[in-house]
């Protein structure tokens, strides 16, 4: 009996200790596109909590005391990085960020870190806007910069929570069997959008346009940040007549009133594309994050 | 670099053509034969040209290993920096602030409290404001530093620089306990909500009564505070700090450690798109004639000293006797004490504030609402001084021993319809010290509009309507304008 007893402590036990450790690794991510990325590495071995939501902007985010209290917590610190963060992420680093995750240690991970960043500037100054002074930081609407990001993540959570190292192993390789598929099957569709003329508002959509072989042809924001002005405006209404763009690309998160201004006056229409994961409803990981992104693209491109 | 590297190859190949040229030239001075000279000239064109060739392997060579510098420098670990810190170190940050201000009362002093130069009034007609440099940066891996300079122009004045911080902080590499930090030097202590923050960052032009009052618009003394972050899925912090005394709520620090400090602090988000912070504070500490750097007269030196007590046990008790000698004895109120004496004694703060901010869609860039309040209270244990002169030419240094409270609160929403412009209302009120017996209790209620153009530039219009002494009103117009320049602080909570 008390053998018996014993054996079912010991099995107990052995689905608790693991659930336990389950919650050790606690991820905080800047962003919904690396939070998700979080979900599909750690799976539940991680505790993952996002600082934005698909709709908001993660230029301007205030530090507010939740998300000192998270930062607080977090063995892995997982953002876009290029000082697309710039404005609140140090000082939650500062206030509450223990010393693992700290830049220079594993738990400190910035996407821009390990990808070819895109529009790097020449010279700094405040007139040229102030949000992207270390080149474009959206580097997530790439699928490669995904999988790259993926590799760096496993190998972060491995030296963060060892123990797990095997789960993670794992579960990155099946994310990267089923990531390759997927961008095999992007990459297929993206031929059919090549040479598609798009407005853009603001220099959010750089990778997206750089894989897919979108033609940008004016962007609504002349200078990353500084809201589109009206004169700007007036005059991309004659450059979007004559270059007969497709469509304009909007983000949830930007104001629309300048792209129907344009949309109104030109008859392009607006796109509203997800962005990031929860950016739209149907965009609910990243998978569907970038096939949402293409079927909204194609739908643009075929109106006659 | 690799502009360079192509300059310098078409030099490597140009130059051994030039030199070939002119041996050719030279050795025809001998007059070989054609053959001979073809054959050389064969001969020395190979040659060159396996030299070229060995030049430029080593010129590939060196410019792949330019390159890969190149990969290098754009790695990981040097980016990272770049991150979390400015690209200059100390990185420099101005501020310039200016107002065009317009008054319909003459005096505006809060009867009851005595109130510094750095809470008066702004001089009527145009103006500097207060102007701020600030340099910051990492230390090293554990410290970091900042100096901030506060230039106000008294109109009339020599510009006055004051120091406002110049303090040292730990960094979260500096091997302390999780969570901690020390913070020493002198610096915009925590204190309730505004005091953290530097005025350019307020939402209106002057800041509201009690902190007018109650820390002479900020308490920065010289000290050491020490604050926790828990590892608490709510956000909660608790610190306390050791300071001189010598700036209001306190002065005329002796021994350089009279004043304490306590706080506690949660907050934490209602949904996505609303967060909140509540704090409790206390600033407790011992003054020695504060205010009072005007009357230069020891105590000793004083020819006639007269004692009033205060004691409002007492003067519940026996309302008529105190009265009487009040009336008596002086036939003056005891305001003057307080808002003009020099006060030693014990005095305690109290602070409480509350924040709450929701921005509708979750970028409070775009449209928010936020409201604050807070609420001091403060006890005063002690004596205030008051110098007179009397028919005889002499000064007679008065005293008045006092237990009194005071208190007062005040209340503010901002609201942000659209991503430029901004409106917002404050309500403030003072409840002087009850030994003051003032009957009066100043109150002001404020409007403001801003304009904001980027983050760093904001033109704003206030109204203030003031009734601080129950005489007269003052109605109050500002146009004031803060631009920044340079590095700015991260947006806080
Ligand atoms: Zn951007």
């Amino acid at each position: 009996m008390s053998r018996h007893l014993a054996r079912a402590l010991l099995a107990a036990l052995a689905v608790i200790v693991p659930a336990c450790a389950a919650a050790d690794a606690r991820v905080f991510a800047c962003e919904p596109e690396w939070a998700a990325l979080a979900g599909e590495i750690g799976g539940d071995n991680v505790t993952v909590y996002s600082a934005t939501h698909g709709r908001q902007d993660a230029h301007y985010i205030r530090a507010r005391p939740s998300l000192i209290a998270q930062v607080r917590r977090a063995d892995i610190v997982f953002c876009s990085g290029a000082e697309l963060e710039v404005g609140w992420l140090p000082l939650l680093m500062e206030r509450g960020a223990r010393r693992e995750v700290q830049p220079g240690q594993p738990g400190h991970l910035m996407a821009a870190d390990h990808v070819e960043v895109m529009e790097r500037p020449e010279r700094i100054d405040r007139s040229l806007g102030d949000i992207h002074p270390s080149g474009n930081p959206h580097v997530h609407l790439d699928p490669d910069n995904v999988a790259r990001l993926a590799v760096e993540l496993a190998g972060r959570l491995a030296r963060v929570d060892p123990a797990n190292e095997g789960a993670y192993r794992s579960r990155l390789a099946d994310f990267q069997a089923r990531w390759g598929t997927a961008t095999k099957r992007w990459r297929a569709r993206a031929e059919g959008l090549r040479g598609m003329k798009v407005v853009v508002h603001h220099a959010a959509w750089a990778y997206l346009l750089g894989w897919t072989g979108l033609d940008r042809v004016a962007t609504l924001e002349r200078t990353p940040g500084v809201p589109p002005t009206a004169s700007h405006l007036r005059r991309l209404v004659e450059r979007v007549r004559t270059t007969s763009a497709d469509a304009i690309l909007l983000a949830p998160h930007h104001r629309g009133d300048a792209a129907d201004w344009l949309s109104q006056r030109t008859g392009v229409p607006v796109v509203e594309l997800p962005f990031t994961v929860g950016g739209r409803d149907e965009a609910s990981d990243l998978f569907a994050l970038f096939d949402v992104t293409l079927t909204l693209l194609e739908e643009a491109n075929n109106r006659p | 670099m690799r502009v360079v590297m192509r300059i310098a190859r078409s030099a490597a190949v140009a130059l051994p053509a030039l030199l070939a040229g002119t041996q050719a030239v030279s050795q025809s001075g001998t007059v070989p034969s054609a053959t001979d000279l073809t054959a050389e000239i064969q001969a020395l064109k190979l040659e060159y040209e396996a030299r070229i060739r060995a030049l430029e392997t080593q010129l590939s060579t060196i410019e792949a290993k330019s390159r890969a510098v190149e990969r290098e420098a754009a790695s990981p670990v040097r980016r990272a920096k770049s991150t979390l810190d400015n690209a200059f170190n100390p990185s420099i940050g101005i501020v310039l602030d200016g107002r065009y201000a317009s008054f319909s009362a003459e005096e505006s002093a809060i009867p009851g409290f005595a109130t510094g130069h750095e809470s008066e009034r702004a001089p009527e007609g145009l103006s500097l404001g207060h102007s701020e440099v600030t340099a910051s940066g990492n230390i090293d891996d554990k410290f970091r530093g900042n100096l901030t300079l506060g230039l106000g122009a008294h109109p009339g004045e020599a510009t006055e620089v004051e120091l406002e911080e110049a303090y040292v902080q730990t960094l979260p590499g500096a091997g302390l306990p999780e969570g901690m930090r020390i913070k020493t030097g002198r610096a915009l202590w925590t204190f309730g909500y505004l005091n953290e923050q530097h005025a350019h960052g307020d939402d209106f032009a002057d800041r509201p009564l009690p902190y007018r009052a109650f820390l002479d618009n900020t308490f920065n003394d010289d000290g050491v505070e020490l604050s926790f972050v828990l590892p608490s899925a709510l956000y909660s912090e608790v610190g306390g700090g050791l300071f001189r005394g010598d700036d209001t709520p306190f002065g005329g620090s002796d021994n350089g450690l009279r004043a304490r400090s306590v706080y506690a602090r949660i907050g934490g988000d209602i949904g996505r798109d609303a967060a909140w912070r509540i704090g409790g504070y206390l600033l407790d500490g011992k003054s020695l004639n504060r205010g009072g750097g005007g009357h230069a007269h020891g105590h000793e030196e004083v020819a006639h000293e007269e004692e009033h007590e205060d004691e409002h046990e007492e003067e519940h008790e026996d309302e008529h006797a105190h009265e009487e000698v009040h009336e008596d004895e002086h036939g003056e109120d005891f305001a003057g004490f307080f808002s003009g004496g020099a006060f030693s004694g014990d005095t305690q703060l109290y602070g409480i504030d509350v924040r709450f901010a929701v921005a509708p869609t979750g970028n409070a860039r775009e449209s928010e609402v936020v409201l604050q309040a807070e609420y001091f209270w403060r006890k005063e244990d002690g004596t205030y001084a008051l110098a007179e002169e009397e028919e005889d030419g002499m000064e007679h240094l008065e005293e008045l021993r006092t237990d009194s409270i005071a208190h007062g609160w005040y209340i503010q929403g901002v609201y942000k319809p659209l991503p430029r412009w901004r409106i917002g209302a404050r309500y403030a009120w003072l409840s002087p010290p009850d030994g003051a017996e003032i009957d009066h209790d100043p109150h002001a209620f404020g409007m403001m509009v801003d304009w904001t153009n980027s983050e760093f530039g904001r033109v704003r219009l206030q109204y203030n309507h003031e009734a601080l002494d129950g005489h007269e009103k003052d109605n109050q117009f500002i146009l004031q304008y803060v631009m920044s320049l340079g590095a700015h602080a991260a947006h806080s909570f």
